[in-house]
């Protein structure tokens, strides 16, 4: 019993799942981005370049490890340790075979914000242990960025759980099974201010004003080669599958079975289509000012934000 | 043999010039638009040269920029390979002998391509790249 569960955490639905599936969307995310831009993408590695993602990971492993003289050694090696951990450890509490996550209890969605506040600090720190000065700017801007999506991410990200009783993405993900009803019906505007709030998470592209590449080289990532750079990617591939998962856990009904079609496949065509959108996304805007992501985020995101709460707690009754 | 795969799969490329005259980097960033796709390849133009396996540098090497371009090329994590663009960047061209001029991208670092042309044509470009891609990958078969 216990070896079936160590294997349910390794294998399925545990790491080795999330990895697999995590490359398989960043193959999606390219693909799709090249084609809204009128070209093929990745095609010579692996079938349609499916192996792409894979590819990269390896490369950047064989390669040569540089550490700056300058920087702090110590941090400098357990940062990507802990970017390509966190969302990892925090995937577990995604339902992903099941409307049960692998690790369930009452708060986990507590838990999953503050992994993604943990996420923006580890930035901080690679940052601030590369002694770069674009790695610098780099990391400032994120913890910035955090400062303003943070909040109207908190707000919206509890309606969910006012709605259904209950702090766990488990909970939630069962109440709309037992409701028949899905999230994303019942607070539109909450699912718009989520995916704003996740994409600003993400640093995808209005809001990648941490890694401007025009502007500041690579951002935090500027000094980091080799292994560090695979796991930060691995890392972010992980985040965008975190983010996916939650997004359809809360909002789209997350991992129930639907008639014949098993939970998992439901789980995996619910993370897709809020992956797909996310590449949409990033290939329609174009990059955001500093300052006005913060402003936009703090005189509209925010009040939107309340409003949905208010909504909430009117639907639910005092 | 799966890491010589992996290599020749995903190059991404740093763009530096050296002192040229714009020519060869317009046909280069034409290079990478949609219209060529260069991303097929699983090529991807970065921003830090940590983050870079080929240095594509065109135009003939002046005095003042030769500290930098070695700079540049030693940030770079191994193995690392060198495009030279353009016949400046080959030879140094018409500015061979001028006293400013170093001479072509090899007088400073060791290149691997050399793509010719005033300035080569995007096709050009990738035909150079996609045969050094054959011997990354040809590489102790």
């Amino acid at each position: 019993m216990v070896t079936y569960e160590v294997l349910q955490l390794i294998v399925f639905p545990g790491a080795l799942f999330a990895i697999c599936l995590a490359f398989l969307y960043e193959w999606v995310d390219r693909k799709l981005f090249a084609r809204v831009q009128g070209r093929y993408g990745p095609l010579y590695t692996g079938p349609a370049g499916i192996m792409q993602p894979v590819a990269d990971f390896l490369k950047l492993l064989s390669k040569e490890d540089i550490v700056p003289r300058a920087c702090d050694a110590n941090l400098f090696f357990a940062v990507p340790v802990m970017y390509a951990t966190l969302p990892l450890a925090t995937l577990f509490m995604m339902p992903i075979a099941a409307p049960e996550a692998l690790i369930a209890f009452d708060g986990d969605l507590i838990f999953i914000l503050f992994a993604f506040g943990m996420m923006t600090l580890i930035i901080f720190l690679a940052g601030w242990s590369s002694a770069s000065r674009f790695s610098a700017i780099g990391s400032v801007r994120s913890a910035l960025q955090m400062l303003s999506y943070e909040i109207p991410l908190g707000l919206v990200l509890v309606c969910p759980a006012i709605a259904a009783k209950s702090l766990s993405v488990s909970g939630i993900v069962q109440w709309q099974a037992a409701n028949a009803t899905l999230g994303a019906a019942l607070q539109p505007i909450g699912l718009a201010v989520t995916m704003v709030c996740l994409l600003a998470e993400l640093e995808l592209v209005p809001f990648d004003i941490p890694e401007a590449e025009t502007e500041i080289v690579a951002g935090w990532r500027t000094e980091f080669t080799g292994w560090r750079l695979a796991l930060f990617r691995l890392g972010r591939d992980l985040e965008v599958l975190l983010v996916a998962a939650l997004v359809a856990s809360l909002y789209l009904g997350g991992a129930q079975p639907l008639w014949l079609i098993p939970a998992t496949a439901m789980f995996v065509v619910k993370t897709a289509a809020v992956v797909m959108v996310f590449s949409f996304v990033r290939a329609l805007f174009a990059r955001l000012r500093i300052d006005q992501m913060i402003s936009g985020m703090w005189k509209y995101l925010l009040p939107i934000a309340a409003l949905q709460v208010v909504l909430v707690q009117i639907g639910v009754g005092v | 043999m799966v890491v010589n795969w992996a290599r020749s799969g995903s190059p991404w490329l740093i763009h530096f010039n050296t002192g040229g005259c714009n020519g060869c980097d317009i046909e280069f960033v034409a290079a990478v638009t949609p219209v060529y796709d260069v991303e097929r390849f699983g090529i991807k133009l970065q921003g830090s040269p940590r983050h870079a396996d080929i240095l594509a540098a065109t135009g003939p090497v002046t005095s003042q920029i030769a500290q930098s371009l070695r700079r540049v090329y030693d940030q770079m994590p191994s193995p690392k390979f060198v495009v030279a663009l353009g016949t400046c960047a080959v030879s140094g061209a018409p500015f061979r002998n001028c006293y400013s001029i170093q001479g072509g991208i090899d007088s400073v670092i060791p290149v691997d391509v050399y793509v010719p042309g005033c300035p080569p044509r995007p096709e050009a470009m990738i035909d150079g790249i996609a045969k050094l891609l054959q011997r990354i990958r040809g590489a102790k078969k």
